[in-house]
């Protein structure tokens, strides 16, 4: 965004202590609540916490990191991480851009649909899970009607017990859900195409393939970049959905960091093994959505 | 750019349009309706089986498959979890239903207070950052964005060990006080945004005029600013509405979210009830949204780039 009239330059001194007052409460706000708590966190990774959480107990260096890194369990998590953020991350954005472009066209009742796609959106995580565990489930299901219906299977089919099939569908479940998102923002980028763009290539002779290709995708970057980078943080830090459909299992099968985290700071109150967890999530949240940038713009950059 | 998604695009007809393609072919148009119906059945088929299992009885439930066009319909479930008499005599032998609408109660409050706190604070720090920026406001813009990426289970243990200190772990202030950690950064996110894109030609005629900084923003600048605020509004609505991990850790089931899922729990054979319980969790924030959805698109624009 271009540098403003008022701003840069024409600001006295004035004029720059008076913004810093206007931004202040609300930096003290987040300092308390974001700074402080994650400093303690990082803290408490260093420490062997005593199981109540009063004091933070004997420094004991790398040693929680050492151990988490070491273990199965953490590899184990963080491979069924890896699975549903691959997943979610994908088939949320390609669903999402064909929802967009879809959306995008001209047709009978499409405000309707429009609407449609606000529903997944607006509803809370948590619930999303619990639709879906319910739609999926072996004894009632509707997911199991429609498949029965179809004639793919012939009779019901409980896929939340079965460890393979219980992590696709907590990831259907959230695709459900982000796709609306990814679909929304990128509706809303497609909207902002010039027609003239579309009609000149058109003119010229390009084909519909051609158009996506060299116009609607270039346009389309910053918001596909941006969904991109927010899918992945998502993914990374999803908890409610899993939460609610399976709590991490059966067995370990979709047991997500953040869901061992849980168990581990909750269930088993390992609080400097817990934190020590946590602080690599938040790492490998912050890698995952800087490194989604890296390569995207880098992809932009060379010419198509 | 407040109202460029999901607004009719006045296109132009005639030759230009028939030459870009808008004109489609049979088959073309075959294939768009089909994908539109595709898109329709994905969006709807989960939540037409919740719709249908919240409206039938158990032994409905019960018949295989499922009855995607049920043959009767009851409220009994809404009723009987209005009323609270689900007759669930699951552990805690309290009965999930009549929690529902103190749950919903607690879920506004919360919702609403942020709202107003998160608009005032977040909306002078916007307009600070946006008009008048100060040596490191880039820096708080940054780290507003990074923030994004700490995982709420990270900082749970501190907000609970001092939550537990100041005697209000389990109630809404818990919850009013740890939302802020999502809310504030969009609200400032959203709102410099949209402070960025206002014209400043009559915030320089008040000054001109003689009106001090505060004046011009409160008198010029928050009327105008109204479409975006709500705009914020409403998203900061949606999402301490939507929250869970906070309520589920620092509250008994106080809010919509974590009394479902314990609902869920307890009441494994009353799927009905929870479906009722579920549709009426999802039409506050659905309806808020559709009321609003010109001025929240392009907002979650701007505050997506967060």
């Amino acid at each position: 965004m271009a540098a403003s009239p008022i701003s840069s330059g024409a600001l006295t001194r004035g004029d720059r202590l008076f913004g810093l007052k206007l931004t202040a409460p609300a930096g003290i706000i987040l300092a308390a609540l974001l700074l402080v708590p994650t400093v303690l966190t990082v803290l408490y990774s260093l420490h062997d916490v005593p199981a109540n959480g009063r004091s933070l107990g004997p420094f004991v260096g790398l040693e929680n990191y050492t151990i988490v890194l070491g273990s199965q369990v953490f590899w184990r998590s963080a491979w069924v991480t890896f699975v549903f953020s691959l997943g979610f991350v994908v088939f949320s954005t390609l669903i999402g851009l064909a929802i967009a472009l879809l959306l995008n066209q001209r047709f009978i009742g499409r405000g309707l649909a429009r609407a449609l796609l606000i529903i997944p959106w607006a509803t809370p995580w948590l619930v999303i899970g619990i639709l879906w565990k319910w739609f999926a489930d072996g004894s009632v299901g509707g997911l199991n009607a429609v498949l029965l219906m179809l004639g793919a299977t012939t009779e019901y089919y409980d896929f939340l017990a079965d460890p393979n099939s219980a992590l696709v569908i907590t990831i259907v479940a959230a695709v459900w859900r982000q796709a609306s998102f990814a679909g929304i923002l990128l509706l809303a980028g497609l909207q902002t195409l010039p027609d003239d763009l579309n009609e000149a290539a058109s003119l010229d002779g390009a084909g519909v393939f051609q158009r996506f290709r060299n116009i609607t995708l270039p346009w389309l970057k910053p918001a596909l970049v941006t969904v991109t980078v927010l899918n992945v943080i998502y993914a990374f830090l999803q908890f409610d959905v899993i939460f609610a459909m399976t709590q991490g299992g059966p067995g370990d099968a979709t047991q997500v960091l953040s869901i061992l985290i849980y168990r581990q700071l909750f269930g088993v109150t390992q609080i400097g093994l817990g934190s020590a967890l946590a602080v690599i999530l938040g790492f490998v949240a912050l890698a995952g959505g800087l490194l989604t940038v890296k390569l995207l713009y880098r992809a932009e950059r060379q010419p198509a | 750019m407040s109202d460029i998604a999901l607004s009719r695009a006045p296109r132009r007809r005639g030759k230009a349009a028939t030459a870009a393609g808008l004109q489609r072919s049979t088959t073309a148009t075959v294939i768009l309706y089909l994908c539109v119906a595709i898109f329709a059945v994905w969006i709807l088929l989960p939540v037409w089986y919740l719709v249908v299992s919240s409206l039938i009885t158990p032994s409905q439930l019960g018949v295989k498959p499922f009855p995607m066009v049920p043959s009767s319909i009851t409220f009994d479930n809404y009723l009987s979890v209005l009323t609270g008499a689900t007759g669930s005599t699951g552990f805690g032998s309290t009965d999930m239903g009549s929690r529902l609408l103190p749950a919903i109660g607690q879920s506004f409050f919360v919702s609403s207070v942020l709202v107003v706190l998160n608009l005032v604070i977040a909306g002078i720090a916007a307009y600070g950052l946006s008009r008048y920026p100060f040596s490191g406001s880039r820096l708080f813009e940054l780290s507003i964005i990074v923030s994004r990426v700490v995982p709420a289970i990270a900082i749970i243990g501190p907000f609970f060990v001092a939550f537990r200190v100041v005697g209000i772990l389990n109630t809404p202030w818990a919850l009013i006080i740890s939302y802020n950690v999502f809310t504030l950064p969009l609200a400032i996110m959203i709102l410099k945004n949209y402070f960025d894109q206002m014209p400043r030609e009559i915030e320089e005629a008040a000054k001109i005029d003689g009106a001090s900084r505060l004046q011009t923003l409160w008198i010029i600048i928050v009327p105008i600013a109204r479409p975006g605020l709500v705009a914020a509004g409403v998203l900061i609505f949606l999402e301490s509405w939507s929250e869970f991990f906070y309520s589920l850790v620092l509250t008994n089931q106080l809010t919509v979210p974590p009394l479902l899922a314990g609902f869920q729990s307890v009441q494994q054979f009353n799927w009905n009830s929870l479906a009722a319980a579920t549709v009426m969790s999802m039409i506050p924030p659905v309806v808020l949204v559709v009321i609003f959805q010109r001025h929240v698109v392009g907002a979650l624009t701007a505050g997506a780039v967060k």
